[in-house]
C-alpha cells in the first residue's frame, strides 16, 4: 500500500484519475431520446469514428492508455524504490597519478584503460559510495564521497597523471583509514604490487600497464658557473636492448644541435656542457616514443642574486677583512646603494630596512678554544666546524631576544635577532686580531652563509628550474601573487608577506607575477622510476571477499515509470493522429 | 383524452372554418345529400329525358310528352349526393412523441380536415388505428365533440389493417394522417386505402425532431412504439445518413402514391399553421 498522504504530488496525480474517468463517463454517457421509430436509425454502414451500436459503456483504448499513464505518474510521484543488487561496501579507489600511466600503446594509455574499467565496474555493480584517492608523491583524497557515476566522472577529470611518483602504499594506508577497514579498496595502476600475494580481503589491485621500451631524460639541470651556465642532461635507455635515439638541443632561438645517443640496455649517459648565461632557455628533446612526457626538458637561466652590502666599519683592518671576505663569496653586488646588509660596529640600528651585522671587536680579549656550541640547524651555521679555532670575544651574556648561533659556554659569539619589522640583526662577537678564525675555512663559510641567508630572504623565486612535483619557493612581498600554469590555469595568492611553496603539478613553464615584476620557472618531468616502463604489467591481484560482493540496495525507479508513461503517451499521440483510438 | 388534445381539436376546428374540402368529381356520388351527384337523382334540377323502363318511378313520367308522342318518357333530375371523407389517423405512439407537438398537430389537422369537409357538405368518418381500425366516438359530430383520440397504440397502421380494416364508404375521399415511420411496403397499404376511394391523400406528419438530423453526441434512441433502444454516437456522417434514410423513406412513399394515384405531402407538426398551404397545393383544401 502506497502511503499517498505522504506524497502530495501523488495525491494530486491520483485525483486526476477519477477526473479522467468522469470525463470519459460523461463523454460516453448516452442522452436518452425517444424517437418515433428506429426505422431511420438503421444504418447500412457504421461510422468508423461513431455510430457503433452499443449496449453498454464503451471506453476507447485511449482512455485506458491515459488511465495507465496517469497511474504510472502517480506511482512515479511516490518515488518508488527498486531493489537492485549493489555492492554492500563503500569503495575507495586508489588512482596511480604518476606520469607512467600516460604511456600509450596503440594510442590507448593505461590511464584510459583504468578509467574504462572503473566505469564498467561502476555500472555493473555500483557501490553505495565511492571515494577517490590520488596516489601521487603523496596520497591525496580527491573530493568528497560520491554516489553516481556522473559525480565520479567529474572527479576523475582531476586525475591528470603528472606526478613523478606514485605513493600507492601510502594511499592504500590512507584508504584503509578513511574506510575504517570496512570499505573495499581498488587500486588502479600500471604495475603489479611489490608483494603479489595480497592478503587483505578488502583490496583489489588492477594493473593496466604494458612493458614498453622507453628513452627518457631522467636528469637535467642548469646552474651558474661563473659567466656561463653549466648544463647537465642525463639520458637513459629503459629497454632490454641497445637503442639509439636522436637528441636535439636548442638554446634560445638558435637552430637545434642534434646528435645521436646510443645506449645499451638499461644504460644511462650524462651530458655536461656549458652555455652562455645570456641564453634565455635551453630545450633538449629526444625522439618521440610511447611516453612523450619524458622526452623533453626546458631549462631556464639560473637565478643570480647578489646582496648590496655597505661596510661601515671604522676599523680599517676590520673593514678590509670584511670587504675581502665579502668579495670572495661572489654573492656581493657591485653597488652598495640602498644596502641590503650593513656591517657596522655601533650599537645603534640603521634606519633603513636593511639587515645589519654588528661586529663587536672592542673589549674582546677573552680567547675561547672550545668547545663551541653551534646551532647546526640555523642557516648561518651551515658548514661551520670551528675545529681548532681560537675565538677571541668579549665576555658577555646573551641579550634578551637574541638567538645564539655559536656559543662558547654561555658567551654568545654569533647571534641574531629579528626586530619588529622583520629586519635581522646579526651580532658577531669577535676580535680577529686575537683569533684564528679568519684564517680558517669557517670564515668565508660564515660570510657566505650570511649573504646566502640574506639572499634567501629577498623577494622572488629561489630557483628557475624544478623537477615535476617539487615545490618551488617564492619569497613574497606584501603584494598579490599570480601564478600562471603551463595549461593557462591561474592561481592567485593574496597579499601576504613570507614564503610561498608553489606546487608543480605539470611540466612546462610557470609564470609568477608579483607586483610589477614577472618571473618564470620551468618544471620538467624527470623521474627515472616513472620513465622505466619495463616493469609495467597488466593483471589483477587480490580479490574482495565474497561476502562483500552484493546486497540488495533500494534504488530510485522513478525514471522507469516516467519512461513507461512517456511511451504510453507517445502511443496515445500516434493513435490520435491516426484515429485508431476508438474515441 | 387530455385537455391539450381537446384544445387542439378546437383550434383545428376553428382553423378549418376557413377551408372547404375540395371534392373531386369522381367523388360526386354517394348517399342522397345536398350536393349534386354525377348521376340522375331526385333533386329538382332537370338533367335529361329517357324512355321509361320498368321499375322507373312513375312519378317522373312526363305525361305531356306521352300525350304528344304516345311514348312513355321519364324526366331525369340531377342526383343530390353527400360526399364523404374518411379520415384515417395513425393512432400509434409515434404520433404522440413526447416533447413534440405531434399529437396536438394530429388532432388539429384532423379537426381542420373534418371542419373543411363539413364546409363542403361532406360526411365524415374518423378512423383511428390501434387494435384494428376503430371509428372515433362522435366522429360525425364537430371535432370538439370527438372522444378518445388517444394515440397510444403499439401497432403500426398496416398491422391494424391486418387486424381489422376500416369500412370505408365507396367513392369517399380518404385522407391518411401518419408519420409513415414503419417498415413495410407502402404500396400495399396504399392500394388498400385507394381501393374504392374517390381520392386518396397521404399527409405525412413529422415532428421537427423526426425531420431534422439530430445533434452530435452520444444518443440512446428509444423506439416510442416498441421500446427498443439503440445507443449511437452521432457525428456528421451519421446525421447525413439519417437524413438520407428519411429522404429514402419519403421517396418510397411518394413513388407508391404516384402509382396509386394518391397525393402526398409532408407537414411539420411544429409548423402546422404555416403548412396549410401545402394542403391546398395537393388540392385537398380550398378556401371556404
Amino acid at each position: 500500500m502506497i502511503p499517498f498522504l505522504t506524497y502530495p504530488l501523488a495525491m494530486v496525480a491520483l485525483a486526476s484519475v477519477p477526473a479522467l474517468a468522469a470525463i470519459y463517463i460523461l463523454r460516453n454517457r448516452f442522452r436518452s431520446r425517444q424517437v418515433s421509430s428506429l426505422l431511420l436509425w438503421r444504418f447500412h454502414v457504421q461510422s468508423k469514428s461513431g455510430g457503433a451500436k452499443v449496449h453498454r459503456l464503451q471506453l476507447p483504448l485511449l482512455f485506458f492508455l491515459e488511465l495507465l499513464a496517469l497511474l504510472l505518474l502517480v506511482v512515479a510521484a511516490t518515488g518508488p524504490q527498486w531493489k537492485m543488487p549493489q555492492s554492500a561496501r563503500p569503495l575507495i579507489v586508489v588512482l596511480d597519478d604518476s606520469f607512467s600511466m600516460r604511456a600509450a600503446s596503440d594510442g590507448v594509455s593505461a590511464q584510459t584503460r583504468a578509467h574504462d574499467f572503473l566505469e564498467k565496474l561502476f555500472r555493473h555493480q555500483p557501490p553505495p559510495s565511492t571515494r577517490l584517492i590520488l596516489a601521487g608523491t603523496e596520497p591525496r583524497s580527491l573530493g568528497p564521497t560520491v554516489k553516481s557515476w556522473r559525480e565520479l566522472d567529474e572527479l576523475l577529470s582531476q586525475w591528470k597523471c603528472w606526478s613523478p611518483d606514485s605513493a600507492i602504499d601510502s594511499a592504500i594506508t590512507l584508504a584503509a583509514e578513511l574506510g575504517k577497514q570496512q570499505a573495499n579498496i581498488l587500486v588502479l595502476t600500471d604495475h603489479k604490487p611489490a608483494d603479489e600475494k595480497i592478503s587483505s580481503q578488502r583490496l583489489e589491485w588492477h594493473a593496466f600497464g604494458l612493458p614498453l621500451d622507453n628513452f627518457a631524460i631522467v636528469n637535467a639541470s642548469r646552474t651558474a658557473f661563473g659567466d656561463q651556465d653549466r648544463c647537465l642532461l642525463e639520458i637513459a635507455n629503459f629497454s632490454s636492448a641497445v637503442r639509439t635515439t636522436k637528441l636535439a638541443v636548442q638554446t634560445g632561438t638558435n637552430s637545434p644541435e642534434t646528435s645521436l645517443v646510443s645506449l645499451g640496455a638499461h644504460e644511462s649517459q650524462r651530458l655536461v656542457f656549458n652555455i652562455p648565461s645570456s641564453a634565455p632557455s635551453l630545450r633538449a628533446t629526444l625522439e618521440s616514443d610511447l611516453l612523450a612526457e619524458d622526452n623533453q626538458v626546458q631549462l631556464l637561466p639560473p637565478i643570480r642574486k647578489r646582496v648590496r652590502v655597505q661596510v661601515e666599519l671604522t676599523n680599517e683592518n676590520l673593514s678590509a677583512l670584511a670587504n675581502r671576505t665579502l668579495d670572495a663569496t661572489g654573492l656581493r653586488a657591485a653597488i652598495s646603494e640602498n644596502p641590503e646588509l650593513v656591517i657596522h660596529e655601533s650599537d645603534t640600528m640603521t634606519s633603513s630596512n636593511s639587515w645589519s651585522l654588528r661586529w663587536q671587536s672592542s673589549g674582546a680579549t677573552n680567547a675561547y678554544t672550545g668547545p663551541f656550541i653551534v646551532d647546526n640547524s640555523h642557516p648561518l651555521a651551515e658548514g661551520i666546524a670551528l675545529e681548532g679555532v681560537v675565538w677571541a670575544a668579549a665576555s658577555m651574556t646573551n641579550a634578551p631576544g637574541d638567538v645564539p648561533v655559536i656559543l662558547a659556554g654561555d658567551v654568545p659569539l654569533f647571534s641574531e635577532r629579528e626586530d619588529a619589522i622583520g629586519r635581522r640583526q646579526l651580532t658577531l662577537n669577535l676580535n680577529p686580531e686575537l683569533s684564528t678564525l679568519p684564517s680558517t675555512p669557517d670564515w668565508p663559510i660564515l660570510f657566505w652563509n650570511i649573504l646566502q641567508w640574506r639572499i634567501s630572504e629577498m623577494p622572488g623565486l629561489k630557483e628557475s628550474n624544478a623537477r615535476l612535483g617539487a615545490e618551488v619557493n617564492l619569497k613574497t612581498t606584501d603584494e598579490t601573487v599570480t601564478v600562471t600554469q603551463p595549461d593557462g590555469g591561474k592561481q592567485f595568492f593574496p597579499k601576504t608577506g613570507g614564503e610561498l611553496a608553489l606546487e608543480t603539478p605539470m611540466p612546462g613553464i610557470y609564470s609568477v607575477a608579483m607586483g610589477v615584476t614577472t618571473n618564470q620557472f620551468s618544471v620538467n618531468a624527470l623521474a627515472a622510476d616513472e620513465s622505466d616502463l619495463s616493469m609495467c604489467a597488466t593483471g589483477q591481484w587480490g580479490k574482495w571477499s565474497e561476502d562483500t560482493e552484493r546486497r540488495l540496495e533500494e534504488t530510485s525507479a522513478v525514471w522507469i515509470f516516467g519512461l513507461l508513461a512517456l511511451a504510453l503517451l507517445t502511443t496515445h499521440l500516434y493513435l490520435v493522429a491516426t484515429a485508431k483510438g476508438g474515441g | 383524452m387530455d385537455s391539450a388534445i381537446r384544445q387542439s381539436l378546437r383550434d383545428g376546428e376553428k382553423l378549418g372554418l376557413r377551408y372547404a374540402l375540395q371534392i373531386p368529381q369522381v367523388a360526386a356520388s354517394g348517399w342522397t345529400g345536398s350536393r349534386s351527384g354525377r348521376r340522375a337523382g331526385s333533386s329538382i334540377d332537370f338533367q335529361d329525358y329517357r324512355e321509361y323502363q320498368p321499375g322507373d318511378d312513375l312519378r317522373f313520367i312526363d305525361w305531356g310528352i306521352y300525350a304528344r308522342t304516345d311514348r312513355l318518357t321519364v324526366k331525369l333530375f340531377r342526383e343530390e349526393v353527400t360526399p364523404h371523407l374518411d379520415l384515417i389517423l395513425d393512432g400509434s405512439r409515434s404520433m404522440n412523441l413526447i416533447e413534440t407537438a405531434k399529437a396536438n398537430a394530429v388532432a388539429q389537422l384532423a379537426a381542420l380536415l373534418a371542419t373543411a369537409a363539413a364546409n363542403a357538405q361532406c360526411t365524415q368518418a374518423v378512423w383511428l388505428s390501434g387494435e384494428g381500425f376503430q371509428r372515433l366516438p362522435n366522429d360525425t359530430l364537430t371535432p370538439s365533440a370527438w372522444d378518445k383520440l388517444d394515440l397510444e397504440s403499439k401497432r403500426t397502421p398496416d398491422q391494424s389493417f391486418e387486424i381489422l380494416p376500416p369500412k370505408f364508404r365507396r367513392l369517399g375521399v380518404r385522407v391518411l394522417v401518419s408519420d409513415l415511420l414503419w417498415p413495410g411496403e407502402p404500396l400495399q397499404m396504399l392500394r388498400r386505402l385507394r381501393d374504392g376511394a374517390a381520392a386518396l391523400f397521404v399527409i405525412q406528419l413529422l415532428s421537427r425532431d423526426d425531420a431534422t438530423p439530430p445533434e452530435h453526441g452520444n444518443l440512446r434512441v428509444v423506439d416510442s412504439e416498441t421500446g427498443d433502444e439503440s445507443e449511437i454516437y452521432i457525428d456528421s456522417s451519421i446525421a447525413k445518413q439519417y437524413a438520407e434514410n428519411l429522404t429514402q423513406l419519403q421517396q418510397s412513399w411518394s413513388d407508391a402514391c404516384r402509382q396509386c394515384g394518391a397525393h402526398m405531402t409532408t407537414l411539420i407538426a411544429e409548423d402546422l399553421g404555416k403548412s396549410i398551404s401545402e394542403l391546398e397545393a395537393i388540392q385537398l383544401l380550398v378556401p371556404a
